[in-house]
């Protein structure tokens, strides 16, 4: 970096105009009209865990590539029950450093449980019924930097392990520069008459493309920045890249198949804490994992050749179709729709520990509207022509968030190339709501966290039917009913023998013969040939399975259900 | 000029062969080294050598053991290193004497360690390894991680059984009417598949031996560990197989050794001691589902960008057109980037440019085996696993990836006694019956005995067969070869011949258990029997050090031919107003391309630099210039433009993780 830059750096404010000024005390209830940055984060989650201790645990998953600390927020009422006897229902964010308000959904999904236990019925159930883990900030380097160094909306993403992306035998030599000292990196242009821009008649900062013969009026020269290491290309080489939601285990490909990748899975050692930790809660049945930006709900798989059993898309639409309805706007869809990519976070919670993942692209930029009827949409957009759709959104800025959201074109002297312009979107826009419009979103987004832990599966047990068929010969059977959506463990888990499966147990007696009921009516059963005794089993979502044991002799039985991610249940009769 | 020297000096050294390769410190290799001993053997090397060798520890197993890397070299900076794995499956234990025999050759002679670093790792699943040393010995591949093999309510609850007490597992056949095998007709302690469409009938059900400890109905489905170190690294990783984990690098070992070897980018070149060979049979291709870069179709989500059609397969050659549009003008774009930005997937056969030094390699390495005389009419050694270290390290590292299996059993000759002037069937085949006939009673009584003819066959009968006209001599080489090739069918295949003959020669018949009754709580009627395990890769401990001696030199060798990057001379040309072209010569003096064509494929070897520092203004070129591949034996010219007029003397520097820094210093200007 040039010294005149590091003047600048020094000199100039850094905080881009909507997060200066009094933010306030950072205090329960949490406020969601503003953004956390990762210290306040800390804060917000202390300020909970001290407000109530007897609901949650404050712990450090581990540690970030720059020493920081991972924390995540345990939620559990341990007078309803041990964390690990419940379904889990596993929520985070931010993974990508730069998609904060990810961060603030968690917060607020943690907020709302604390906060509303005991007031309302609903908040109150997914508390007493469910364990519930919350990592608000996953790339807690990313965040840090993001809130602390300039940045565009879409850098600071990755994980800081250095990479040399330009082959030049050096490791992130050439970051963009915020030159004009705003705390955001935006755009520069330079005037010129053979330019294939022009500006805009109704609204000089937006530039449009020249048609061909037509007189341009500027060059659009790129992020704000120079050439730190003088190979004669601009911010080639900045931070990482290695992409957090491509160094997971399952399903990883090496970075010459998709760039990113990292060079081995969980090479990024935070992201490897928060694998273990995820991996020694075997409870956890449901996973969120929150992202900027489109507005989507993505599920697995994220490429076209791997595929799920139909029972599982069954079990994810009961949480997807209805998500759709609490976040008016959002699209629900395999990921792969969208685009292929292998070691993704929600590939390893699904394939490797039988969790029904989620990533919940969070914010619409076309809820940022500047017109007399906001149900209507906009002016069409031709394709490759945003300019009405530019205008309004410039409009917002101007006139719903006064000016906040973009920094006015102004004059740079440029080591390089002289007198050049610079302005543009600034580093909290474009993918993050303004804060005025935070509150909304976080709440949405969290109940549909909350709708899903409502889904968990919550198993009834009942022996109902006993009778003696011979002397000395008791047919018991026995029923176990899901009054919830998800089943108690993945179709995809039963098939591949992800992990244990469900076991019905007798004791207490001695198990001649045992096996699933078929048909009831016609009292049709599939005996088991061995060890009739312990059955193994999954409940699907809102539906039973029936057992029947032929049990020799007199005596009390005990049936016990066991499941990894559903509450154990005990029964007995006597026979 | 010190480099020549250097070089003249090396050469020098090529002439010097040490007499014995383990002539100076008293560990011998006439025994296998059991995990703790190889720890000990480790720690003798290293304190012996302490100013140029180090010990990393560089995963701890689930059993507790350590996993370390011996450090050849510790006092070298900026020189290429080879990294040699040994035993990741645990149950080859004369592939971790290799390493430990080749870490003692390199600290005997000083011949190619002056300038060559060395990571020597004997032992990276020693869990699995210490199997051999136990009392109970299966073949074991696990480590100690804990997996619920087979999702039941315990852990490791079934495993095998020594039911005939005699310290081995080894095979268990029941008699059942529902059997799936036969005993073999001419060897019966051979048991084969039934063939139902020649009308056989299985007999026989086979098993590990071991009784169903759970009750599940499943024989010795759940036993201790784990997951095989061996087949868990992330190139083409099994993810259906239960011992591989979930995920490349769930194992503390395979996680340790590829942090390890990241860390480490001066590794240039990865031997693998194990079951594949890829000295001796290069890698296998042929796979399919990789990335086609010929002719493709451009993904939708690039097509629109690209305007193209994604419904339109377009050949390589217009796709890097069209990327080039994309880019500045003059970015160089390969195959392998547009591969790389199109996402169109992973190589998954070794590269048409790699096979050519493979193969080249391995005829120059049977020839190296004939000349010591070493037998290699072996059994085939075993293809590269999915998930092996080997595949790895060619696919995602980019660098030479060579394997040697130390010991693979002798093939049985095929006896067939030819004297001179033998009747071959060939010839019996083309001959008149007249011929045939005149050829007299006790000779065609020959020939049939020679080529096993049935009994009924007698020289006297054919030859009245043949003059009634119901047999030409063309008929009945007909039937001669079929009733040859029935028996062959009948005889145990070359593998089975081969182990059964070296139990027989080397271990006094002890390499086989005889099937024998023993009492077992399922079955009426079971017998345990079968080979030994380790027989088929595990010598006795006496031939260990000749088979050392004879094969690792060649590991040795095949680091002279890695590629050697250099400035090799320089020419300047002034063009008048302190203005200079400078072209500078850069010499692979090396066999060996930089990077390999699979290292340009995945862009993982780390860069070559020319880096040139001086008092001077660039008109064109960089001050780093990314030297780019270089091929073996080439020179490669870098251009620059230079404005000075101060006649300065500048500098250029070859900078690399991999090379040795070459410094030339340059006069502008006369």
């Amino acid at each position: 970096m040039k010294p005149t830059i590091v003047f600048i750096l020094l000199f100039a404010s850094f905080s881009t105009a909507f997060s200066a000024g009094n933010k306030g005390k950072i205090e329960v209830p949490l406020r969601f009209d503003r953004y956390y940055n990762y210290n306040e984060v800390i804060t917000a989650l202390q300020v909970l865990h001290e407000a109530y201790p007897d609901l949650t645990k404050l712990e450090v998953v581990g540690k970030s590539e720059e020493n920081r600390d991972i924390y995540a927020l345990t939620i559990n009422n341990q007078k309803t029950g041990e964390e690990q006897s419940k379904p889990g229902v596993y929520v985070d964010g931010n993974i990508h450093g730069n998609e904060v308000q990810a961060g603030e959904v968690c917060l607020y999904y943690a907020n709302m449980l604390l906060t509303k236990y005991g007031e309302n019925e609903k908040i109150t159930q997914v508390v007493d019924n469910n364990a519930h883990y919350i990592i608000p900030v996953v790339n807690v380097d990313g965040r840090y930097h993001f809130f602390e160094d300039a940045h565009t909306p879409s850098s600071s993403r990755s994980i800081r392990v250095p990479k040399d992306d330009d082959g030049d035998g050096l490791f992130d030599e050439d970051s963009p520069d915020d030159l004009d000292g705003d705390g955001s990196i935006t755009q520069m242009r330079i005037k010129d008459p053979f330019g294939n821009y022009k500006v805009d008649p109704e609204d000089e900062r937006i530039l449009v493309r020249t048609k061909p013969h037509e007189k341009g009026e500027y060059t659009l020269l790129g992020y704000e920045g120079i050439d730190n290491d003088g190979d004669g290309k601009l911010n080639e080489d900045a931070e990482g890249y290695l992409d957090p939601n491509r160094n997971w285990g399952f399903n990883w490909q090496p970075p010459y198949v998709q760039r990113g990748a990292g060079n081995f899975p969980f090479s990024g050692v935070g992201l490897k804490a928060v694998n273990e930790w995820i991996g020694k809660r075997p409870n956890i049945i449901i996973g969120f994992a929150f992202h900027n930006s489109g507005g989507m709900w993505l599920r697995v798989p994220a490429e076209e050749s791997t595929s799920i059993p139909q029972e599982d898309v069954a079990a994810y639409d009961v949480i997807g179709k209805n998500a759709l309805k609490i976040t008016p706007g959002y699209v629900y869809m395999p990921s792969y729709q969208l685009y292929p990519t292998y070691g993704d976070f929600d590939g390893q919670l699904y394939f490797v520990f039988g969790i029904f993942a989620f990533t919940g692209e969070l914010f619409q930029r076309e809820s940022e509207t500047y017109r007399e009827n906001a149900n209507k949409p906009g002016q069409q957009e031709d394709r490759g022509d945003n300019t009405e759709r530019n205008r309004e959104q410039l409009q917002f800025n101007d006139n719903v968030t006064q000016g906040e959201l973009y920094k006015k074109w102004e004059k740079y002297n440029h080591p390089v190339y002289g007198e050049v312009e610079i302005g543009g979107w600034v580093k909290m826009s474009s993918r993050l709501p303004h804060p005025f419009m935070l509150p909304e979103l976080v709440h949405r987004n969290a109940s549909v966290v909350l709708l899903a832990a409502a889904n968990t599966p919550e198993i009834s047990m009942e022996i109902f039917d006993v009778k003696e068929v011979e002397n000395n010969l008791h047919q018991v059977r026995v029923r176990l009913k899901n009054k919830n959506g998800l089943p108690s463990m993945s179709k995809e888990s039963v098939n591949k023998n992800i992990h244990r499966q469900d076991i019905l147990k007798i004791s207490g007696g001695k198990v001649v013969a045992g096996g699933k009921i078929n048909d009831i009516r016609l009292n049709k059963v599939d005996y088991k040939e061995k060890k009739p005794e312990v059955q193994f089993l999954s409940v699907p979502g809102y539906g039973n399975v029936e057992y029947q044991f032929l049990i020799e002799g007199k005596s009390e039985i005990t049936v016990e259900y066991e499941s990894l991610k559903a509450k154990n249940l005990k029964t007995s009769v006597k026979l | 000029m010190i480099k020549k020297l250097y070089y003249a000096l090396l050469t020098g050294f090529l002439c010097y062969l040490p007499v014995s390769l383990f002539a100076q410190s008293d560990i011998s290799f006439n025994k296998y080294h059991s995990p703790p001993e190889v720890q000990q053997v480790l720690k003798q090397l290293q304190q012996g050598n302490s100013a140029q060798t180090e010990i990393h520890t560089i995963a701890t197993s689930p059993g507790g053991a350590p996993v370390t890397v011996l450090e050849i070299g510790k006092n070298l900076q900026d020189v290429p290193a080879v990294f040699v794995g040994a035993n990741f499956e645990g149950n080859i234990p004369i592939s971790t004497e290799g390493a430990l025999g080749l870490a003692k050759m390199l600290l005997d002679s000083s011949r190619y360690t002056k300038n060559l670093k060395w990571y020597i790792m004997p032992l990276p699943n020693p869990d699995a390894a210490k199997g051999y040393f136990n009392t109970l010995k299966y073949n074991r591949t696990v480590n100690n991680f804990e997996i619920n093999n087979d999702n039941d309510e315990a852990l490791n609850e079934d495993g095998f059984d020594d039911l005939n007490g005699d310290g081995l597992i080894t095979q268990m056949r029941v008699k059942d009417m529902q059997g799936t095998h036969i005993v073999l007709k001419s060897e019966p302690r051979i048991m084969v598949r039934a063939d139902a469409t020649k009308s056989e009938r299985g007999e026989y059900k086979i098993f590990n031996e071991g009784i169903d400890n759970d009750g599940d109905g499943k024989y010795n489905e759940d036993g201790e560990g784990g997951i095989n170190i061996g087949i868990s690294f992330p190139h083409l990783f099994p993810y259906n197989k239960k011992e591989a984990g979930q995920w490349s690098g769930q194992a503390p070992e395979v996680y340790g050794i590829m942090r390890f070897i990241f860390d480490h980018p001066n590794i240039a070149m990865v031997y693998t001691l194990g079951s594949s060979d890829f000295c001796l049979v290069p890698p296998q291709g042929g796979r399919k589902g990789g990335a086609n870069l010929q002719n493709f179709k451009i993904p939708s989500r690039y097509a629109r960008m690209m305007n193209a059609d994604p419904n339109k397969t377009y050949p390589m050659e217009e796709v890097i057109e069209k990327v080039k549009e994309l880019l500045p003008p003059g970015t160089e774009v390969t195959p392998s980037m547009v591969a790389g930005i199109l996402g169109l997937g992973a190589a998954v056969n070794p590269l048409d440019e790699d096979l050519k030094f493979y193969t080249l390699f391995s005829e120059d390495y049977k020839k190296y085996l004939k000349a010591k005389n070493f037998n290699t009419e072996r059994l085939a050694p075993a293809p590269a696993k999915d998930g092996s270290f080997e595949l790895w390290a060619y696919y995602h590292l980019g660098v030479p990836s060579f394997s040697m299996n130390l010991f693979t059993i002798p093939k049985v000759k095929e006896e067939k006694k030819k004297e001179a002037g033998e009747l071959t069937m060939e010839k019996a085949g083309e001959m008149s019956t007249e011929e045939f006939v005149a050829l007299g009673e006790t000779k065609i009584d020959s020939f049939l005995k020679t080529n096993n003819a049935p009994d009924r066959f007698s020289g006297q009968g054919v030859i009245e067969m043949m003059q009634s006209g119901k047999l030409t001599p063309k008929q009945m080489v007909e039937m001669l070869s079929k009733k040859d090739t029935d028996d062959k069918k009948d005889a145990p295949d070359e593998k089975n011949k081969a182990l059964l003959a070296w139990s027989e020669k080397e271990w006094q018949g002890k390499g086989f258990v005889p099937w024998k009754k023993i009492d077992h709580p399922d079955f009426e009627e079971a017998e345990v029997g079968g080979y030994v395990p380790y027989l088929e890769n595990t010598p006795k401990p006496e031939r260990i050090d000749s088979l050392l001696n004879i094969q690792l030199p060649w590991l040795l060798k095949l680091t002279e031919k890695m590629p050697s990057v250099s400035i090799a001379s320089e020419k300047i040309t002034d063009l008048g107003g302190g203005v200079y072209r400078l072209e500078l010569f850069v010499e692979n003096s090396g066999y060996l391309p930089y990077p390999i064509a699979m290292g340009q494929r995945n862009n993982q070897p780390s860069p070559v630099i020319v880096l040139l520092e001086g008092d001077v203004k660039l008109l064109e070129g960089l001050k780093r210039t990314p030297l780019g591949n270089i091929g073996g034996n080439q020179v490669k010219k870098l251009t620059w433009l230079l404005q000075s007029n101060k006649k300065p003397v500048i500098s250029a520097k070859i900078e690399s993780e991999v090379f040795s820094p070459d410094v030339k210093q340059i006069k502008i200007g006369g």
